[in-house]
């Protein structure tokens, strides 16, 4: 059966159906809710959750987006309801990551060279989790589906209920946070 | 060196070279004159690449059992023993 007819079948009440569609999504959305939680508690949590809600709401889904951008919007909700009491850092304009030399002054950005040099594979990623847990989940979501989910733009911004401008510039914005704490970490290590 | 804003909006379609060409061959020129903004673009390619290497945290197996035993539970509960709607 194709995506369409597996759905179709679902809706009726086809548990198989509904476990072939599911099957390529239950270690994404797990891997998703731990990116931007940060723990695994409330990713076992949005994990079960965002599958609980796709078994209630199967039935009216109406084959407006594909299955995968439907059950991704599901966890965007369960995931916005489990943060919504985090108080979670926020950024500026992306004006405020630009060189210094863009205002008049001539700066050196650091150059990082090869990351790997400075830290193990294991420290890298335990910074940017760490980064990213901490980000406001408005920010942090759109980088993650689009660059660890490698989801299209089009596609970030449907399972968001955003515009895609509105996701380019915040993709863009956590990217130049995350840059900006990276050369932080980079040249502290340097520094000794 | 006082135009890196211009840049701004076609920065991440450059790094992800998604860019038109006549926009990577302005942001190029400006670039071929603009240290810092070489490294901002390298660092930048950097910080994408460093998020997809490393380790994934796999779904824990017990994990799944857990939540296979409860959607059987629940979709008992929404359509039957048989599949049909409870």
């Amino acid at each position: 059966m194709n995506e369409k007819e597996l759905i179709l079948a679902a809706r009726g009440g086809d548990r198989d159906a509904f476990n072939e569609l599911i099957s390529n999504y239950t270690d994404r959305i797990y891997r998703l809710a731990w990116k931007l939680s940060g723990n695994q508690e409330d990713a076992e949590d949005i994990f079960q959750e965002t599958f609980l809600k796709a078994v209630d709401n199967i039935d009216s889904f109406r084959l407006e987006s594909t299955f995968g951008t439907w059950l991704y919007s599901i966890a965007m909700n369960v995931m916005r309801t489990c943060f919504a009491k985090r108080k979670r850092m926020q950024l500026g304009p992306i004006e405020d990551f630009l060189p210094d030399h863009a205002n008049g002054v001539n700066s050196k950005l650091l150059d990082w060279g090869d990351p790997h040099d400075l830290f193990e594979n294991a420290q890298l990623r335990e910074m940017i989790d760490s980064f990213l847990s901490r980000m406001s989940p408005e920010n942090s979501t759109p980088f993650v589906l689009r660059y660890m989910e490698d989801m299209s733009v089009k596609d970030v911004a449907e399972v968001m209920g955003l515009s895609v401008p509105a996701v380019k510039s915040r993709i863009l914005r956590t990217r130049f946070a995350l840059r900006e704490y990276l050369s932080e970490k980079f040249r502290e290590k340097k520094n000794g | 060196m006082d135009n890196c804003r211009e840049y701004l909006e076609n920065l991440c379609a450059y790094v992800d070279n998604e860019a038109d060409d006549s926009i990577c061959k302005e942001i190029e020129k400006h670039l071929a004159d603009c240290p810092d903004c070489r490294v901002m673009v390298d660092t930048l390619r950097k910080t994408v690449k460093l998020c997809r290497e490393g380790r994934e945290e796999p779904l824990p197996g017990e994990l799944k059992a857990r939540m296979e035993a409860i959607l059987e539970q629940k979709w008992k509960e929404k359509f039957g023993e048989d599949g049909e709607d409870a």
